[in-house]
């Protein structure tokens, strides 16, 4: 028994590799992850691939780089006669401005930027007109080409496209980046700790309970409209007032939990209960997962205000379900093995043996599901943004772009071309969520 | 058998409770006093409403008492000791806000609502001299209006440099005016000793303390739920959703007509994909590996990521469009102008066949996909197992294997999948329905959306998530029928 236990253990060690090879083999799966890398280097890199400020230019003399800059404009002293000129970057006309050097991005033009020449759903394919430096209409220089043509209101295609890409990638992966961190917490306290595993006195239990009580009164409750006025203002004010919310909720908890220390001399509030961690967890899980998830996000979407972030939190907040039950499934298994066994009688606390020992070996078959919520969540937002709920008006994303095609179906660029990204990127998601699933399933060969 | 289903039942109710809480939650914190939604939905002309006569005042209030607006919200509150009880009795949401957040900072009420109450009576009396008098002076005019949309942005204020600048501007006001009678100025010097004696006599230390207030079975949610025999709803509980508050009929109604093409085409597409996707689910499994089972999977793997909204787009574009090919309707589902007279029915499905395929076509192809990828994996599984061996070696003839032994124990998986095919296909056909025009319930939610109509929105939220429940309970309860190993506690 014990030799079997040995080579297993032997066979084990180089699991990871061998699970990367096992993914290697999955050619689909595998050719998903390079379209998956240049997808997001499209996502990361999209101010720079599709802009209609330059990235470089040198005008009477003086040399910027707009693309780069925040300023909203530049002033310009000409050397000669010494009058000034303001080049407002976003309304300056760039393509024709008389300028010693420029060098334009990639895609010459911005989402939401009208191009006044190419108005009324402008071809790919046919003649696209362009304005030259004396106001005669000519045609349309091959740099600064609609590749996939215009909209209605001359908005090249392609820009809104790269862009957004950015937009459903962020969405998607920071709403399963909430989702995650929700679904891996509580399935790894509820795979491990079991209805019995979570036990404390009585004294500490109600103590903690308390504590819950008042830190989520002084840090949330009171806070509210701190953190609703800095989540006006800006992402980062208000990253700053949440982390001193959770500081406050920390302190309060922790002055409670020196308390139920306290707690524990006295005879009656000392013996022993357990929380069922367990059985809370899952039916917790279970409510959640009967709910109507497209209705409930589309429900909350149209009442809040129109916001990604909001979007994006929406659906994390309701997602988390699937990755739960597979990393508590996972932790179950885990916790019987061996290696577990030895951490605890080296003497590792709880916490540390969950979270440094048994969730890294847990976290593959959860990748499985975070691949599909990350397909699912640029789905349902693109869905909102076809529909128009939640997402903000100006924002030009994939959905947004197959909207004003479904207006005009003889522009067939504004229905094709979206809706392609839209499937390419779920379908890359899925692709890579079936490899890991099959690379997981299948079996040494020792 | 029966402990299970009690064991089952007890799961139901909470997640019933969590769903109307939820709905509840979501339907107060919808933006804006919903009497005011109303009054805009139904009589379109607003007038910003700072200038309300009492005609418009007296359907408030009416409106009010029958929504039952006027009762606080829930059984139990938690607030600061700053906060008093009857707050809830404000009933514009954004006034509401102002006076807490002023509460968050200063702390004591009584100030605070000493000063929220010397606004309305200034603004009533500024009010009652617009109506009442003939005024020549058109500036006079221009500005006494100015003055009382100051004092109505006054009511939404909380920051204290904003509070300030509009007082100075009523100021000016008053004193470029000497004419104006007394009584405005003494509520006008009232308003402003108010505000500094809020300052003044801050109580910050009352925020620190938080308080439980119960108010009883007399509350909002309660009434939501159970109906009230005074006012004659009947509550959620026995199917009232309230009323909608663009057309102030019961949303009840509305549902129940548009309830009908909705579970048509929910219920087609469940029957069309089950019936396409047993069979290619059989035989791709019993092909494993072959160029059928590889050519499937691929299609059905493409068909499952396209987006329901793309694949709509798509067909309308190509198939119901007059410059590619005009094979069906491109909206509605029958003829606008109508059935002719003296139509039967053969005539009137055949009739408005052409409206109904495009839409059954995206309804299906998604859950016809899934179904048939969960169908394939279970046959394979079930035909790996010992006892189609066995039959194997017992040399039954292949079909017999098939269809008798493996097919019907791996339809199992396969029922179940309607509890989770149906709730998806009605969420999914808000879009579908809103892309084909469909009358049902999704574009009625979308049009709820737009017009703010919010009870109808939770009313669709609340009883979607009633079916999506019902369904996992009766196919659960079912499937422990069919197979009574199975333990869903594992």
């Amino acid at each position: 028994m014990k030799n079997i236990d040995l080579i297993t253990i032997k066979t084990n060690k180089p699991a990871p590799s061998f699970r990367w090879r096992q993914f290697k083999k999955n050619k689909p799966a595998y050719i998903s992850c390079f379209i998956l890398v240049i997808l997001l280097f499209i996502a990361l890199f999209s101010p720079i691939i599709a802009n209609q400020e330059p990235l470089y230019v040198s005008y009477k003399g003086h040399t910027f780089f707009p693309a780069f800059s925040w300023q909203k404009s530049y002033q310009i002293t000409d050397a000669k006669t010494g009058v000034i000129e303001r080049l407002q970057l976003d309304i300056t006309d760039w393509k024709r401005l008389p300028c010693d050097h420029i060098l334009f991005a990639l895609i010459p033009y911005s989402p939401g930027k009208k191009d006044y020449d190419n108005t009324n759903y402008k071809s790919p394919f046919e003649q696209q007109d362009f304005m030259d430096v004396n106001h005669t209409i000519v045609a349309m220089p091959i740099h600064f080409r609609h590749w996939m043509g215009t909209n209605k209101t001359g908005e090249d295609v392609l820009a809104g496209i790269i862009h957004g890409t950015q937009i459903s990638m962020t969405v998607g992966i920071f709403a399963m980046l909430i989702a995650s961190v929700i679904g891996l917490f509580l399935g790894c306290i509820a795979g491990y700790f079991g209805d019995a595993g979570l036990s404390s006195t009585r004294g500490m239990f109600w103590m903690l309970i308390i504590g819950l009580f008042f830190g989520s009164y002084y840090s949330f409750q009171m806070r509210f409209y701190d953190l609703e006025d800095a989540l006006a203002t800006s992402l980062t004010s208000f990253c700053i007032q949440a982390l001193v919310s959770i500081g406050i909720f920390a302190f309060i908890l922790f002055i409670f939990y020196r308390l139920g220390k306290l707690m524990d001399k006295i005879p009656f509030l000392n013996r022993s209960v357990s929380i069922p961690a367990d059985s809370v967890i899952n039916k917790v899980i279970e409510v959640l997962s009967s709910l109507p998830n497209i209705i409930l996000i589309i429900t909350i979407a149209a009442i809040t205000k129109r916001s990604l972030w909001n979007v994006a939190i929406i659906i994390g907040l309701t997602s988390w379900t699937m990755i739960a039950r597979q990393i508590r499934s996972e932790i179950l298994r885990i916790r019987e093995l061996e290696y577990i066994a030895a951490a605890r009688t080296m003497g590792f606390s709880s916490f540390r043996i969950l979270f440094f020992h048994a969730l890294p070996n847990a976290l593959g078959p959860a990748m499985v599901y975070i691949a599909f919520g990350i397909a699912g969540a640029i789905i349902i937002e693109s869905s909102l943004s076809f529909l128009n709920i939640g997402v903000p008006l100006d924002t030009v994303s994939w959905g947004r772009l197959l909207n004003e095609g479904r207006e005009q179906f003889s522009a067939w660029w504004l229905v094709i071309f979206p809706g392609f990204f839209i499937f390419l990127t779920v379908t890359t998601f899925n692709l890579i969520g079936e490899g890991i699933q099959d690379a997981m399933n299948s079996k040494h060969r020792s | 058998m029966k402990i299970f289903i009690i064991r089952r039942l007890l799961l139901f109710f909470p997640t019933l409770i969590v769903i109307s809480l939820l709905a509840f939650i979501i339907s107060i914190n919808a933006p804006g006093d919903p009497l005011d939604i109303m009054m805009n939905a139904s009589s379109k002309s607003t007038d910003g409403g700072t200038s309300m006569n009492t005609n418009q005042a007296n359907t408030k209030d009416f409106w009010r008492k029958k929504l039952g607006l006027n009762l606080p919200l829930f059984y139990f509150g938690i607030k600061s000791l700053a906060e008093p009880d009857t707050l809830y009795k404000i009933f514009d949401n954004e006034e509401r806000i102002a006076l807490e957040r002023l509460l968050n900072r200063y702390g004591d009420w009584e100030y605070i609502q000493k000063y929220y109450h010397s606004i309305i009576t200034l603004s009533d009396t500024l009010s009652n001299l617009n109506n009442s008098k003939n005024i020549e002076d058109p500036n006079f005019k221009i500005d006494l209006s100015n003055t009382m949309n100051d004092i109505h942005i006054l009511k939404l204020s909380y920051d204290d440099f904003a509070i300030l600048n509009i007082i100075d501007r009523i100021n000016g006001f008053i004193k470029s005016y000497p004419q104006l009678p007394a009584t405005i100025k003494d509520q006008f010097q009232e308003l402003k000793i108010n505000y500094s004696s809020i300052k003044t006599n801050a109580a910050k230390w009352k925020n620190y303390i938080p308080s439980i207030t119960f108010h009883g079975f007399n509350n909002q949610y309660h009434r939501w739920l159970f109906g009230d025999a005074s006012t004659g709803t009947k509550g959620l509980i026995r199917g009232d959703f309230c009323i909608s508050y663009t057309t102030k009929q019961p949303i009840s109604e509305i549902i129940y007509r548009r309830l009908g093409w909705t579970m048509f085409f929910s219920l087609t597409s469940i029957i069309l994909a089950y019936c396409i996707s047993i069979p290619i689910g059989i035989k791709a499994a019993t092909k494993k590996g072959k160029l059928f089972d590889r050519f499937t999977s691929i299609i059905l793997f493409v068909l499952f990521s396209i987006p329901t909204f793309w694949m709509a787009t798509l067909l309308l574009m190509t198939l119901a469009n007059p410059d590619v090919i005009k094979l069906f309707k491109a909206s509605g589902v029958q003829p606008a102008e109508g059935f002719s007279t003296g139509m039967n029915l053969w005539d009137k499905i055949m009739a408005s066949f052409p409206y109904l395929v495009l839409p059954t076509i995206c309804y299906t192809y998604s859950s016809f996909a899934f179904i048939s990828r969960s169908m394939k994996v279970a046959m394979v599984e079930t035909l790996s197992l010992d006892f189609i061996r066995t039959a194997r070696a017992k040399g039954l003839q292949e079909h017999i294997i098939i269809y008798k032994h493996a097919f019907i124990n791996s339809l199992f998986p396969i029922i179940n999948l309607i509890a989770t095919l149906l709730p998806s296909i009605i969420s999914g056909s808000i879009i579908l329905e809103s892309i084909f025009s469909i009358p049902g319930m999704g574009t009625e939610t979308i049009a709820a959306i737009d017009a703010k109509n919010y009870p109808m929105i939770v009313a669709i939220f609340t009883l979607t998530g009633f079916l999506t429940i019902t369904g996992f309970l009766i196919s659960d309860i079912l499937f422990k029928i069919i197979d009574p190993r199975i333990d869903f506690d594992k």
